[in-house]
């Protein structure tokens, strides 16, 4: 039993009997159950004989041996080898096997001169599993003389040191393989997380099309052969159309196992697989790992399509050489690739930011420049913030997004204290609702804003299928079906592979979900931030204020002084006789008004710098006892009898600062019976619940409160005014029309209401009374 | 009507002259025979008060906002020391503003009135301002300084 042979679970067509492709190859159902380690047969264009390693004598022949060895199996099996080598041939193999380190290792060991119709023959040998196995190669070699290979290679490096980047890195590497080999054709064909291949990097003849970024399905490279590709570094199929040899006898006569083929240059290749290459009218092949250890990250895929080519030993080891530098490299390369992608994931993200802690919100990112795609590999973004959602790029609708919201707020992933963020490459999997906008939205990755509320940032991916060229694709590529049917191509393989990959999308990189979170600490530091300055700016505001306390106190204090002095000799001078002429009386007497109007209008002005600032005092009031002192307190002017005010049904109790409210009361109902021509002055204060039919002009942020409402009967506001009523100062009438004032009145409502977090405004026009309506949603939660 | 308050002056702390006018012309329309003293800073006042030749005032009348020392530290000062805090201190300021108000009583202002703009209005207040403290009202002896 070796290490190779494949177990599998379910009978094999072959059961009990030794594998051949020849036999068996075209029962198989499954690529994946096939023992291509040990395939039974050589690719017919060399021969291959096991030999037993203490006396060099042949166990197993493959049944080609007449024409290029010059002797049938029958007559070399149980025999020395000497009868194909000659003497010091055989000397030479002996020797070697005790000197050099041959196990699983193919080496070079002599080349078999023309001997009239056999070409030159490589001759390698390699010992596995107790046998040695011998190979003979035609060289491929012409008289040409032999290239320097070690130069080749030495230029190769120094060409491969040189790139910034992985593509670059494997643009190198493809055209110096091509260079080195003379294939028509040379792929690095780069494995993707979920096992499906792209054409990463492509030299070729120019008369080719090109199939660099095309996408191959997983399956395109089964199991097997990826297995193998872990254990050697290069796998050459010089002839598609060469045919195969079988081993006689199939098994080791002395153990009875199949040998194992897998550093075998010669090892016959699947049916499979040249049916494949032939399917895409490829004529010889060679292939290379891009491997660290049992890791495979891709393969260089070398197609020839002008007939056989004979990639010689000397050249193959030189492209084994290379193989194993490009695999050294290639990682280095890629964790440039990575961090250069990080640098520039970060980059646009802290523009992203920058940008937004200077516009003062988060939308930016979804209309500025840079906007959230701009960094990372995502068909569409979206932002729930300021309870709306903001989108950029291709996303699900926003009913959609609303219910994925929901549903990731409620995510375990949510609710890490370090490190809440939910990505996944098949959101259908955990959320069956996703499976109806797959298409955007296979791949989401996504992260909380807050943890008190659901603002979110998410970016969407769509499923596979939509984003890659695929291979299989015919209208991107020709194909031709061969005789085994349309399995055999990349177009059926597609087919397969299209359902594994539905509601799939490209799998979030670490790079990407590591730049997403730290983009969502940013976010939280500026969230942070933003909160500092606003207490930075709440001190100042503090400070500002008692600066203009203090200026409001000392400007009337010292306003006032001198306007007691000018009032005073005024009023002298009026007393003195001297002062007969009736004009000047007349002006004595403007003066002394004048300064009692400015008197007032200082002290208007002083109160009203008090109402904006001192603490409110909330407590439980009773709105009607409210009222009835708000009603006495304007006493004198309905104390007529002419005047009345209507309570349609009692107020409700609420939680507010009583003393203000009652000023508001006040001044809206003094309002009320100054702007008045009527003789029955009737005045109305009532409530509207916050489920009673709504006032109209009811603005939108009244909503949900209960409303208050002063109601009269007077002269009534046109509707251009109304926008002037509350600023402070501004008079409609005379100023001693409507028994005078100075205009504060409503300014000081506005303000009292504004402190209640409440809202004021009016309903009026000429003729028709004023209604002045008003909230104070202190009373909710405070 | 005449008060005769007993030889006891009464002090003004008055920077204003105008205003310092105003409670001359009162005193005389009250017929207040006393002698009036007039500090017009807060300092002033408390100089009055102390040191050898101290005056004991039947009432001081106290402006508030007065240059150097004011009016609310000088009443603090007297309300604080116990041989002048028996001397009724009136405040008569043009400040209207609630915590002027808490203030001066807080501090023991005797009590705080505001100075209208009229001047009819203004001299009538004084009038009856010294009218009340000097005529209505009993007091301590001046000499008295211990309760």
């Amino acid at each position: 039993m070796t290490d190779s042979t494949i177990q599998t679970e379910t009978p094999t067509p072959w059961d009990g009997q030794p594998y051949s492709i020849k036999r068996h190859g075209l029962t198989l159902t499954n690529c994946d159950s096939e023992p291509v380690q040990t395939p039974g047969c050589v690719q017919a264009h060399g021969a291959l004989l096991v030999l037993d390693p203490a006396d060099l004598t042949v166990l197993q022949a493959s049944d080609n041996s007449e024409a290029l060895l010059g002797h049938p199996p029958e007559e070399l099996l149980g025999r020395p080898v000497v009868a194909v080598l000659g003497p010091d041939g055989e000397a030479r193999l002996r020797a070697f096997l005790a000197s050099e380190p041959t196990d699983r290792n193919p080496l070079y060991v002599l080349t078999l001169p023309d001997r009239g119709v056999v070409p030159p023959l490589d001759v390698t040998v390699h010992t596995i599993d107790g046998v040695a196995v011998v190979e003979f190669e035609a060289t491929g070699r012409t008289d040409a003389g032999e290239p320097d290979y070690y130069a080749l290679v030495k230029k190769t490096v120094n060409r491969l040191q040189t790139a910034d980047t992985l593509r670059q890195f494997c643009d190198i590497a493809a055209d110096e393989v091509r260079t080195l080999t003379g294939l028509d054709r040379v792929m690095v064909y780069k494995f993707h997380a979920d096992g499906h291949g792209e054409v990463f990097a492509e030299s070729k003849r120019a008369d080719l099309d090109p199939w660099l970024g095309l996408h191959y399905p997983a399956g395109d490279i089964p199991k097997p052969a990826r297995d193998v590709f872990t254990k050697i570094w290069v796998r050459p199929t010089p002839d598609v159309d060469g045919g195969l040899a079988e081993m006689v006898p199939l098994v080791n006569p002395e153990t009875g196992q199949p040998l194992t083929m897998t550093h075998c240059a010669l090892r016959g290749a699947s049916i499979m697989y040249t049916e494949y290459l032939k399917n895409m009218k490829v004529t010889a092949g060679l292939t290379m790992p891009i491997r660290r250890a049992e890791d495979l990250w891709g393969l260089i895929a070398c197609h020839h399509y002008a007939g056989p080519k004979f990639v010689p030993y000397q050249v193959r080891a030189a492209c084994e050489f290379l193989a194993q530098v490009v695999s050294l490299q290639y990682k280095a390369a890629e964790d440039r690739e990575h961090f250069a992608y990080r640098l520039k994931l970060d980059g646009v993200h802290q523009q992203l930011v920058a940008q937004a802690a200077h516009e003062g919100g988060l939308s930016a990112m979804t209309d500025g420049a840079p906007v959230l795609l701009d960094g990372m590999a995502a068909g569409g973004a979206a932002l729930y913030h300021s309870d709306r959602w903001w989108r950029v790029g291709t996303t699900p609708t926003e009913p959609e997004l609303e219910a994925l919201g929901e549903w990731l707020v409620g995510r375990p992933e949510f609710t890490s204290a370090t490190r809440p963020l939910y990505a996944t490459d098949a959101l259908g999997r955990d959320y069956p609702p996703g499976t109806a906008f797959a298409d955007v939205a296979s791949g989401v990755l996504a992260f909380p804003l807050s943890r008190t509320n659901r603002n979110l940032m998410l970016w969407f991916r769509p499923e596979t299928i939509h984003t890659i060229h695929w291979g299989g694709n015919p209208h991107e590529k020709p194909s031709v079906t061969g005789p085994y049917g349309p399995r055999l191509t990349p177009r059926a393989s597609f087919e397969l592979f299209a359902e594994s990959v539905r509601g799939r999308s490209l799998p979030w990189m670490a790079v990407e979900v590591d730049a997403a979170a730290r983009l969502r600490l940013l976010i939280m530091e500026l969230v942070v931030s933003r909160a500092e300055r606003l207490a930075d700016l709440n001190t100042d505001l503090a400070r500002s204020n008692d600066e203009l306390d203090a200026f409001a106190y000392v400007a009337s204090h010292d306003l006032k002084e001198p306007l007691r002095g000018i009032h005073k000799y005024a009023h002298q001078l009026l007393e003195d006789a001297a002062v007969a002429d009736e004009e000047h009386r007349k002006k004595l007497e403007g003066l002394m008004r004048l300064t009692v109007r400015m008197d007032g209008l200082l002290d208007s002005l002083l109160h009203f710098s008090r109402v904006g600032r001192a603490a409110l005092q909330l407590e439980e009031t009773d709105l009607d006892e409210v009222l009835a002192e708000a009603v006495e307190m304007v006493g004198s002017r309905t104390a007529d009898g002419r005047s009345e005010v209507i309570v349609p049904r009692p107020l409700p109790h609420v939680r507010c600062d009583r003393v203000r409210c009652r000023e508001i009361l006040v001044n809206l109902l003094s309002n009320a019976l100054k702007y008045t021509d009527q003789k029955e002055k009737r005045i109305e204060v009532g409530f509207i619940d916050r489920n009673e039919a709504q006032p109209r002009g009811r603005p939108d942020g009244a909503a949900g409160h209960a409303i208050f409402y002063v109601k009269d009967n007077g002269i009534g506001i046109p509707a251009k005014h109304h926008g002037q009523v509350f600023k402070m100062f501004k008079r409609l009438h005379g100023r001693d029309e409507y028994g005078g004032g100075t205009g504060a009145g409503l300014t000081i409502v506005k303000r009292l209401v504004e402190r209640h977090r409440g809202q004021v405004w009016l309903d009026s026009a000429p003729g028709a009374g004023t209604t002045f309506y008003f909230t104070l949603p202190c009373q909710e939660g405070a | 009507m005449s008060i005769v308050s007993k030889l006891s002056p009464i002090i003004i702390v008055e920077d204003s002259d105008e205003d310092f006018d105003t409670v001359v012309q009162a005193v005389r329309k009250a017929g207040i025979v006393a002698e009036v003293q007039r500090a017009t800073t807060g300092g002033e006042c408390l100089d009055l008060l102390r040191g050898a030749s101290a005056i004991r005032p039947a009432v001081v009348l106290m402006d508030l906002n007065t240059p150097g020392t004011d009016g609310r530290e000088a009443l603090a000062a007297i309300k604080g020391d116990d041989a002048l805090k028996l001397f009724p201190i009136v405040v008569f300021s043009t400040s209207a503003d609630p915590r002027d108000v808490v203030y001066c009583y807080v501090a023991g202002a005797n009590a705080y009135h505001v100075k209208p703009v009229r001047y009819p209005d203004h001299l009538q207040l004084v009038i009856d301002i010294l009218t009340y403290w000097l005529g209505r009202v009993a007091l301590p002896d001046p000499g008295r300084t211990k309760s």
